[in-house]
């Protein structure tokens, strides 16, 4: 019988430790046939089971382009992040997906990319980040503002030394006003406005933004002084979900269900939903 | 199709076959002092005599607490299979054709795109048989949202009451044909003179316009409108009306069971509750009753019928016979029709 | 009655000394009361006042309905035995006394099997607690509506709810379990007894915790058993015996029983019925050196 509610069982090969509360684990399939012929695309997100707990739903943070694992980012908080985060390497994890729609980077090609984010909301930009940059040629100028609470709760601190190497990547890092340490070298403010100091471009450009709702109502009107359009910028909206499937009833924007025809919205899109999330 | 006849007698016979062949017989009965639809064992259980049983007859097609799927934990990894049904055979005598109408809508959501096969085995192995409304209570509203109580949506088999407590009995689909011809020596060839009883005169509620309350709702400008919380201000956030409702269909998913083995559970779930979109960070898009209860009404008259193609509401009336408040789905639907 | 009621409540919205009047009003089709809430004095004639009313309004008080309290103080329509509950809701710091005024109405009982209502009160109609009622002339109110009623409850508690428990007590504890089983397992985790509790006031009720998961949330024998007897045991020496938990139930669980059972427990342990003192804590949240240990085994 065809079980849309049973996950895939996945082998954590890799945990790291991104900030506190916050890590990334590397999932590896069980199954050496879901292995081989496992595909996504940027932005998908699933379902993640710690058995006995529960299911969670985020993002599938890592890049299509990275084959033979998917990786992802959460931050304990609740019963079933708390059990994932339990998990030690060779543990297994249930997982479900991919499920929603993705960033259409094709689309993109020869353009600029301005990537927002915020704190926790980093993994699914990440994830199209890798995309991108996988694909350098394909795009124009790469630019990144990202902003965290404070210099501990930044995530993916590894890559962002690593991108900030790069000639041909913009990285802005910022911290909130009081989460600075003595040698913090990047921004200090919230990410709209250091958004609106570092005043990219809207001229053929493309922004992709995710981070905690208050933060993604500003930087759209942030984006919008700057010139950008509401078809220019894309989100990706969260919602509580339990099936990921279109069936229980949850993630719905008033007749969106954005398990189904989301989670990848362009700011125009969300402009004309029902003000419901 | 033809219609035959059902005498009573020959129910009984029906029902005893049935069992002895292993299906499940669910009709009118009495529950701790009221009608509800339950399995029975015998013919005598039924009741005859009733409006519309207190529950709508989902349970049977999706069950309250369902499993999908059990796991061990051990020291090499988990152990999981996935729940297999074999549903039997279910025959739902004494449906109102509300209800009947209500399985299109659940086979709906059901089965865009992703398929739930644990709803679909159940749905194909029920046969829906109606009996036409004779009576109606004040909480009966189906002519108002276009239904009839001799509709046959939905409906295997519709059976009409005679004087003599007998039935005439029409097969509506194939399915309903098929299992009537299997019992062919219980439905008998129609008599040459038989008094089908009157159905009942449902008055569609004058004040309603169920387009205009479509239209009106379509519009994201009236999402914020102040009427919203006014109308749901005595809305007290239980699941009565969602879990009675033949067509809501929102579950949880979740595990349950020891540190070493368990089961993941599906269980009906309501979006009156507060906690039903409550994020982990702490946002919550419903926060307050009345948006809950907005998104409920919304999805009725609005989400369903554009979404789905398929009927939101059904006019059964349950939601407003089990709320503790009266709070009536059809006086919005008129405070909402009356607006300019 | 009901023009008296109307015109106090003007009386309060006309001097700002209330923003809103909750209480009775009829349904479009006038055949059943429901909740309103006047906050203009020109709706005053919407309030009504029958055997009918048998909601317990003192439920829009608590802090489960923050727009109610946007609105601003409130007056309530209150009959003695939704007084009661007002009562246990101050003792337990949810309201304080001058934030509310009680417009308490005298009654004469209240009227559950609408179906037979032919306008008239009698026996047969009225649930248990009218049958037992010692408050039908409002105990504690700041305006009291109506004439004196001259009722004298019976001395021990007559009435269904008391016989069966009655009945069940004489039972071995393996019959009681049947009994409860059997109506437990109807449950259908709707929480409608909880949500038309007004004692029933937690911010997040345990049903809703899950780290641990305290309460199994599946409808299942295991998890019906375990909400039904939590609530149970958290209304001991608190519930007033308003009733909506057992009229709100859509699979008539008799909760009444479960609730009266215990209510007269905590009589005989601790000499303490809920609301008839708004000054007086539930005995099982304060700690008394003249306890007595008894229950203790």
């Amino acid at each position: 019988m065809d079980n849309i509610y049973l996950p895939y069982l996945a082998t954590i090969e890799d945990i790291y430790e991104e900030a506190p509360d916050v890590r990334t684990c590397r999932l590896v399939f069980k199954d050496p046939k879901v292995r081989d012929t496992f595909d996504f695309k940027t932005g998908q997100f699933a379902l993640y089971s710690a058995f006995g707990l529960g299911e969670s739903t985020f993002c599938i943070a890592s890049s299509p382009t990275h084959k033979g694992y998917i990786q992802c980012t959460f931050r304990k908080s609740g019963r079933v992040t708390g059990g994932l985060s339990d998990l030690g390497i060779g543990d297994t994890m249930g997982f479900r997906g991919p499920y929603g729609n993705w960033f259409p980077i094709d689309k993109w090609k020869g353009k600029n990319i301005l990537f927002i984010a915020g704190g926790i909301g980093f993994p699914p930009v990440r994830s199209v980040i890798w995309n991108c940059l996988d694909r350098r040629k394909d795009f124009g100028d790469i630019t990144i503002v990202y902003g965290a609470k404070s210099v501990a709760d930044l995530v993916y601190k590894n890559e962002l030394a690593q991108w900030s190497r790069m000639s041909d990547v913009k990285l802005v890092q910022a911290v909130d006003p009081g989460g600075e340490t003595p040698d913090w070298k990047g921004k200090i403010g919230f990410v709209p406005t250091v958004l609106e100091q570092a005043a990219p471009s809207p001229n053929n450009a493309i922004a992709v933004t995710c981070g905690p709702p208050i933060m993604i109502k500003f930087v759209l009107q942030a984006l919008n002084k700057l010139g950008f359009s509401d078809e220019q910028v894309y989100t990706t909206l969260e919602n509580k979900m339990k099936c990921g499937v279109g069936k229980c009833g949850r993630c719905n924007v008033g007749d969106i269900y954005i398990c189904k025809e989301g989670p990848v919205y362009t700011a125009a899109e969300v402009k004309r939903m029902y003000n419901d999330f | 199709m033809t219609t035959k006849f059902l005498k009573k007698e020959n129910l009984g016979k029906l029902i005893d076959t049935l069992i002895g062949e292993g299906s499940i017989f669910v009709a009118p009965r009495m529950g701790a002092r009221q009608v509800v639809y339950a399995p029975v064992s015998k013919f005598e259980e039924i009741v005859f005599d009733y409006i519309i049983p207190i529950n709508s007859f989902k349970e049977f097609l999706f069950p309250q607490t369902e499993t999908v799927a059990a796991f061990s934990i051990h020291k090499e990894g988990v152990d999981l299979r996935g729940v297999e049904i074999e549903p039997k055979e279910t025959v739902i005598f004494g449906s109102r054709p509300c209800d009947a109408a209500s399985v299109a809508s659940l086979r709906a959501v059901f089965n865009w795109d992703f398929k739930d096969e644990f709803y679909n085995r159940r749905e194909d192995k029920a046969v829906v048989m109606t009996v036409a409304c004779t009576k109606a209570d004040d909480s009966c509203f189906c002519t108002t949202v276009n239904l009839t109580p001799d509709s046959q949506k939905g409906s295997d088999i519709l059976l009409q009451e005679t004087s003599g407590g007998d039935y005439a009995v029409e097969a509506i689909t194939e399915k309903g044909k098929g299992f009537m011809d299997r019992f062919n020596n219980f439905f008998e060839p129609l008599p040459t003179a038989y008094s089908p009883l009157p159905t009942v005169d449902i008055k569609p509620i004058a004040g309603v316009d169920v387009q205009k309350v479509k239209e009106w709702l379509k519009d994201t400008k009236h999402y914020e409108n102040p009427l919203w919380q006014e109308l749901a201000r005595k809305c007290i956030g239980c699941g009565a009306c969602t879990f009675a409702c033949p067509t809501c269909h929102c579950f949880d998913i979740v595990d349950e069971g020891s540190a070493f083995e368990g089961e993941r559970i599906k269980n009906w779930d309501a979006c009156q509750f507060e906690f039903f979109t409550l994020h982990t960070s702490g946002h919550n898009p419903r926060d307050t009753q009345y948006k809950r209860w907005r998104n409920r009404f919304m999805c009725k008259f609005n989400f369903y019928p554009n979404k789905f193609s398929s009927r939101g509401c059904v006019g059964c009336g349950r939601c407003i016979r089990v709320c503790p408040v009266r709070l009536d789905i059809t006086e919005v639907m008129e405070e909402i029709s009356s607006l300019r | 009655m009901e023009n008296t009621l109307r015109q106090k409540a003007r009386e309060l919205l006309e001097k700002g000394e209330v923003k809103v009047v909750i209480g009775y009003g009829w349904n479009k089709r006038k055949t059943h009361t429901t909740p309103v809430f006047i906050t203009k004095p020109q709706d005053v004639e919407k309030l009504i006042f029958n055997p009918l009313c048998v909601n317990n309004l003192s439920l829009y008080l608590t802090r489960k309905f923050p727009d109610i309290k946007a609105l601003g103080k409130p007056a309530i329509v209150a009959k003695g035995c939704d007084i009661k509950t007002i009562a246990v809701l101050i003792s337990e710091s949810q309201l304080k006394r001058e934030d509310v005024v009680i417009l308490g109405m005298s009654c004469n009982g209240v009227v559950y099997k609408q179906e037979l209502w032919k306008g008239e009160l009698k026996p047969e109609i009225m649930p248990t607690k009218c049958h037992n009622c010692d408050v039908r002339n409002p105990h504690i109110a700041d305006i009291i509506i109506g004439e004196k009623v001259n009722f004298t409850p019976p001395d021990t508690p007559a009435g269904m709810v008391f016989d069966k428990i009655r009945e069940l007590d004489k039972k071995s504890n393996s019959e009681r379990w049947d009994f409860w089983i059997e109506h437990f397992n109807r449950c259908i985790k709707c929480y409608a007894c909880r949500q038309v509790c007004p004692l029933c006031y937690c911010e997040r009720c345990i049903a809703e915790k899950n780290m641990p998961q305290w309460i199994e949330t599946s409808a299942h024998p295991r998890g019906n058993l375990a909400w039904n007897l939590k609530r149970a045991m958290d209304l001991t020496g608190r519930c007033t015996f308003c009733g909506e938990c057992e009229r709100a139930c859509p699979v008539n669980i008799p909760l009444n029983l479960v609730n009266q059972k215990l209510a007269l427990v905590v009589k005989d342990a601790f000499g303490h019925k809920a609301g008839y003192d708004e000054k007086v804590h539930p005995p099982m949240i304060v700690f008394n050196m003249e306890d007595t240990e008894d229950f203790i085994k």
